[in-house]
This record gives C-alpha cells, structure tokens and sequence, in this order.
C-alpha cells in the first residue's frame, strides 16, 4: 500500500467511525476519536476503568497521524503510519471486527411500477490458509442462494457493483427463507472444503518429503544410541511442527443480502 | 490433511440472526474484505516483509540471505557472514518474514548482555517487532518476542521458565560461544525446541573443525554424521582435512556467508604487516632465564603457566612480573626462590622494551589515530605511560567499562586522544570506523580474534583504507602462535571459504 492509499484508507476508516477530522491536508490528519474508537485502538484500558468507576468526565485522544512525512514540516508532531506500522495493522484488525456481520438490500428504484421482489443470499468471504514450512494464502467468496440452493463463485465482487442500503424498501417485497442461513452457512463450508480438495495439494507433498529426509539425517545421528535421550523426541516434534501440512479456513465476514 | 477452522463468525452471525446485536456497517465490511485482498500472501515463496518495511533499505545481499535460509534452509541455518555485513539485519528480515506469514509467535533471542539492547531497539524501531529485553521477574508468558543473554537464560530459575514456553523460533546472536559441547550453554541450547533456528557468528571455526560439526549438530543434529563418522571421515590430526569438498558442499547447506567483497558495495582494502622485532640482549637474557625455569622448579613445570609466562615476556616486563611475583609464592626450596629472585632483579633492570619502541615508531609514522590491541592488562598500563612520555595522548578501553564509559572513553578517543589502547574484552560491539590503524601488539591464539579486532574498524563506513600490524618476536613463543593461526586460518578457508586478510603472505607459508 503506498502512503496515498494508507491516506485514503484512514480517512474512510474515520468517518465511517464517526471520528471528526479536525485537520489536516493529503499528507497527514489530526483526527479526534469516539470513545468506542479510543478504548479499540488506543491501549488503555485501564484509563477507561478509572474513568467510569470513578464517574470521570470521558476524553477520547485526539490522534495526528502522518502518512508521508517526506512532504510535511519537521516540526509536526504525530505518529507516522504506513503498511506494516503496528497502528496500522491495528486499524486492520479493527476494521475487521467492526464490519464482520452485514445486512443488505439491493435499492429500489423509485419509477418501478410493480413491487420488485428481493431473494435472499448468504454471502460469505473465506481466507484459506496453507501451512507447512511455508504459507500461502487464498481468498473465495462465495454465496449461496437462499431460496434455490445456488452457490456462485466470486459473490462479492458481483455485488459491489451494486447499490446497497441496509434498510429495506418498503415497496420491496422480501422472498422468505427456504434454506435456513446457518444451514447454508454449512452448505458452504461444505463447499470450500471441496474446492480445497482440487486444488494441487503438490506443496504438502514437497513438505512431507522435506520432513522425511530430516528425519533420515536424525535417525542416523541417533541410530546407535540404545536410549534415545531427550533431545532427540523434542527434535522429532520440532520437525512434525514445522513441516506437517496444515489448512486454516477463517472467514473474515459474510452476511445477509436480498437482491434482485 | 488437518484443517481447521475457527468458530468465531459464526456466533457473531448467530447474535444478530437471533437480534441480539445490530449488523456491521457495510463500507467497513467492503473495506476488511480489500484490506484482506490487497495484503494477501499469494505465493509459497518470495519475501513478504520488505513492503511491510518501508522506512528500510536492505542491501541485496542481506535480502539474498534472507530468501535462501527461507526457501532453501527451510528456517535453520547459521548466518556466518564476514563482521559488518549486517548479520542482525538478515535475522530481522526472516524473523519478519515468518511473523507475518504466521508461521512464528513467540521468539526466543539470545544474545551476549553488551548487545541485548541493540537487539531490542533495532527490532522494535527497524523492524517494528514488540522485542522486550529479560528482566529478573519478567514473566515471559505474556511477551512473544524475548532477549536474553546466554548466561542468563542457562541457569535456574530461567532455564525452567524458558524450557516451560514452546517457542517457534530460537535466534541465537554469537553463536561462535556454543563451540564446546561440554559447556552448560550448549546443553542448554541442546534442549531447546528449534522448529525454526538462526546461529549467528562470523567465525563458525575459531580453533578446528570440530567446533564447527558441534555447532551444526545443534542446529541439525546428523547432519555431519555421528560424532565417529565425522572424526574418521574428516580428521586424521585435527588439523588435516581430506574430504574438504564434500564437507564444505555439506557445510553450504545449513550455513549463509557473504564476504565483503562478494557483496559488490565499495570496501576499502585492508594492507597487513606482520613486523618481526628482535629482543634487546637484555631482554633476551630474561626470556632464556624463564625458560630455563622449568627445569628448575617443578612449580613453573605446567605447560600452561610456562606458555603464559613466555607470551608476557614477549609483552612487557610489567606483565611478567605480576606473573613472576604470584608463582615466587609457591616456591618453597631456598635455591628455586633465589632463582626467581635472580630473574625478577634482571627483569626489574631492563630499561627498553623493543616492542613499545616499535609501536612507537609505528604511531610516529602513521601520524594518525591508532588503535592497539594488548591481552594483558599490565601492558596496557604501561604502554599508557609509554606514550605519554613520549608525548602521545591515548585512553584505555576495557569490557568491563559499563555502557556510559565506554561511549565517554570513545567520544575522548574520536574528539581528543591519539591512541585508544584495548584488551581483548573491550573489542566486542564498538565500531570505530574513524580510525585506520590497527596494532595487534599481543597475538591471540585464535585468528578469529583477530578478524574481530578488525572488524571494529575494518566495517560499513569505513572510508579508507586500514591498516594492521602484526607484532612479534623472532625466535620466541609468537613465531609459534604465528604458525598455528596460520594452520588455523588454513582449515578456516578449506571448510568455511575465503576470508578477508588477517595475516602476512598466508598462502605462501602453506
């Protein structure tokens, strides 16, 4: 991410937050937080103990953070951000957890004469991880049609495109559930689990022979000691740690969406 | 195949289905899912951590190290470049590397007490890794990034608490320390779970090669073979290798080392000198006496305190006569203590010291900032007097000088005074990269000390070109500790590969 991005990134980021932007120009802001956004990214927790057991006056932080600091003054004082900085990752992760669960709806134009009719989707983004000695990462977004059963590949990008309210239209009328959603949420987990399936499974393979000739060498090291001390279980559970194949599948968010 | 999954969506899910929460807002849901996007790791290899690390430059070959004990090391592996090449850099870019990948959590560092510090400023403010350094009542289950020193970490309670945590990483900072299997650090080390390990040391062979097959054994254990296997197969003596290929070939698999001259940046050259001094025949008189001791009393018979003794000599009569002085104790026969007497009257007279003249002339020649280096101490006063009454300003550096000392006697060093004079100790962590002359006034047994010596001057930002001297003495103990280091620096480059001159014309003398 370069520096405009990260810019770009925390302006939104605040405002969608509620925190005011006092100033600031396209290379640094100073930006006063909510209380909410304070106790989430400022590390106090214990200042906002005090504060509401002692009934106290609260006072979120005001925070300067730049995010070029070749092209401001030398004399501002703030903290610098930029991809990788701990504030950032930070403001990552919070994102993450305040927008994990969604509900939307497709507008409605206003000049429609009939009453259109809204179907509902579960919509889940999954982050699958593989991990040997090495990681690699992949992403799928899937969504399943609450009504049929259809599940589409590549469901977020296809509603992006779209406007989005998370109110309901009056006019619209909303189709009802015939797969549960926590049933669908299965149907799909179901299916990444085979979409892992075919995938080329190459690198665990590679990793297991990696492993193996490891153990060879101490196999070999060890091989004429009767009792085998304890260093040589504990390598042989280092190895296991670094070369079994794994695979994490996290969802990062999902939800509820009724569309045309 | 394992897989796993988390649970943790799904409740959230669950508690706004059933209205017990209200739902997310939709632009940060599109921004998490970007955010995810744009920062994933698409592919098994290739370095993830420098565009985490803006504010960075690594050198190439510190970023070629960093790929390779990755990719082709699989996480264990010896870091062995020459000294100054940024070995701390190289750790910092795999330990990134692996955190980001999620492949490490908690990390153990162990690194000498004088450079905990460094350790932790340079990952907390370079790499942004949350580093703490270890303190008595720290509790290292809530910290996942702790330096340590060696002799701290070995001993009770540490060693417990440390063995109590399950560590993904063990990064271990002069390495060149576990050389000896017997010692309660290798044990320690030994030990450890080493799911992803680094040793780093510039001098992996500092006397043979079996400090080097200890070291890879800890690292990899079988991977030079079984202790027997390797001592047929590569020793005949200690110092004759046969298999050199194979063995190196070996050796590259598990160790990294980039030379000065391989890393394509500019270095200035180093011009060596081993200077041959005569004794004085004054001088000469008392060293003949001294070994003529041994067969005298069987107080001076050991072979260690004859050495120790021979090497003073060879430094300045103020370090013999400390030596003298405490063995004259031991002696109980009229006759042995008169011969002691006899030798230390003689010594007590002699008026030049041939060596300190040199130097001397040396520093007159160079008209420049010097440093010498002395193991003794006693030499390191009197030289201090030596040139002073020669009218040649100079401060003392010794390890055990705290932090504010040494950065005191440093500034007056770099600001004021001509000549720094060190003790072995003193030389590890200070760069002195203003300064162009080294005097080697005592030599070491190992030539890796040398190479450290140097390599306090001789490093990144040094500018011109350095100069060493090699002092020794004809036909004494130092022609012998001349031909060892040779032998040493032989066996050195057969296994380990080049290095940057330490001494004179060593391939002739082969």
């Amino acid at each position: 991410m370069y520096p405009q991005q990260v810019h770009d990134y925390l302006q939104k980021f605040f405002k969608e937050n509620n925190c005011e932007i006092v100033h600031g120009n396209e290379h640094y802001m100073t930006v006063q937080l909510t209380v909410d956004m304070d106790k989430k990214i400022m590390n106090r927790p214990f200042h906002w103990q005090y504060i509401e057991n002692t009934n106290g006056v609260p006072d979120p932080a005001q925070l300067t953070l730049i995010t070029d600091q070749t092209k401001i003054s030398k004399n501002m004082k703030g903290e610098v951000v930029h991809f990788g900085s701990p504030r950032l990752s930070q403001i990552f992760h919070t994102t993450r957890e305040l927008g994990a669960c969604v509900q939307m709806y497709e507008r409605i134009l206003n000049n429609m004469e009939t009453r259109p009719i809204l179907t509902p989707w579960l919509g889940v983004n999954y982050k699958v991880s593989y991990y040997c000695d090495r990681t690699k990462e992949m992403l799928y977004s899937l969504g399943i049609n609450l009504m049929t059963g259809e599940v589409i590949n590549g469901f977020q990008e296809s509603i992006t495109t779209k406007e989005l309210d998370d109110q309901k239209s009056e006019r619209a009328f909303l189709l009802p559930f015939i797969i549960k959603p926590l049933r669908a949420l299965e149907r799909l987990d179901a299916v990444i689990e085979n979409l892992i399936q075919q995938e080329d499974h190459a690198w665990a393979e590679e990793a297991k022979s990696r492993w193996q000739k490891d153990q060879a060498i101490l196999e070999h090291f060890y091989e004429e000691v009767e009792e085998k001390p304890e260093c040589y279980e504990m390598e042989k559970k280092a190895m296991a740690e670094q070369y079994e194949a794994k695979i994490k599948i996290d969802i990062i968010n999902g939800g509820l969406f009724y569309m045309k | 195949m394992i897989i796993e999954r988390s649970s943790e969506w799904k409740e959230g899910f669950i508690s706004r289905l059933e209205n017990q929460e209200p739902w997310d807002n939709w632009t940060l849901y599109k921004m998490s899912y970007e955010a995810v996007k744009n920062n994933l790791i698409t592919d098994f290899s290739g370095l993830q951590s420098p565009k985490y690390l803006p504010n960075l430059t690594p050198l190439a070959h510190q970023l070629e190290v960093a790929e390779t004990v990755i990719s082709r090391m699989n996480g264990k592996a010896i870091l062995a470049d020459e000294v100054g090449l940024g070995k701390t850099i190289e750790a910092g870019l795999i330990l990134k590397e692996y955190l980001i990948r999620g492949l490490v959590k908690k990390v153990l560092i162990l690194a000498p007490a004088s450079l905990i510090n460094q350790w932790v400023e340079e990952l907390n403010y370079k790499f942004y890794i949350p580093a703490i350094a270890y303190r008595k009542n720290t509790s290292i289950d809530y910290y996942d990034v702790v330096v340590m020193s060696m002799d701290t970490a070995k001993k009770s309670p540490h060693k417990e608490l440390i063995y109590a945590q399950n560590y993904d990483m063990i990064i271990i900072d002069e390495a060149h320390k576990l050389k000896n299997h017997k010692t309660k650090i290798y044990e320690f080390v030994q030990g450890l779970k080493k799911k992803f390990c680094l040793l780093l040391t510039a001098t992996p062979i500092q006397n043979n090669v079996f400090e080097l097959f200890y070291l890879i054994s800890l690292l990899k254990p079988g991977h030079l073979g079984s202790y027997e296997t390797f001592q047929s197969s590569f020793s005949a003596s200690k110092h004759s290798l046969e298999h050199d290929e194979y063995l190196r070939e070996l050796v590259n698999q598990v160790m990294v080392r980039n030379r000065r001259e391989e890393t394509g940046i500019e270095w200035t050259s180093r011009r060596v000198q081993t200077i041959p001094i005569e004794f004085t025949k004054e001088e000469r008189e008392v060293y003949d006496l001294i070994l003529e001791l041994k067969n005298v009393s069987s107080v001076f018979s050991g072979a260690f305190s004859m050495i120790t003794l021979q090497k003073e000599m060879c430094s300045s009569k103020e370090a013999t006569y400390l030596t003298l002085n405490k063995m004259r104790q031991n002696c109980t026969a009229q006759e042995e203590i008169a011969f002691v007497d006899h030798i230390i009257q003689k010594l007590m007279t002699l008026e030049i010291n041939s060596k300190a003249e040199k130097v001397y002339e040396i520093i007159s020649q160079a008209n420049d900032k010097v440093i010498i280096f002395t193991e003794y101490k006693a030499s390191q006063v009197y030289l201090q007097w030596y040139l002073n009454s020669k009218g040649i300003t100079s401060v003392p550096f010794n390890g055990q000088f705290n932090k504010s000392k040494r950065e005191y006697m440093k500034h007056l060093f770099k600001e004021k005074f001509q000549v720094l004079i060190a003790t072995e100790s003193g030389g590890e962590g200070i760069n002195l990269q203003f300064c162009h002359h080294v005097i080697n006034y005592d030599l070491p047994w190992n030539p890796m000390k040398l190479e450290q010596r140097i390599g306090r001057v001789h490093r990144l930002g040094q500018e011109h070109d350095v100069h060493i001297y090699n002092l020794a003495i004809e036909n004494t103990i130092e022609k012998d500790i001349l031909d060892l280091l040779y032998v040493k620096l032989d066996v050195f480059e057969k296994v380990v590969g080049e290095l940057d001159d330490i001494l004179t014309t060593f391939k002739k003398t082969i």
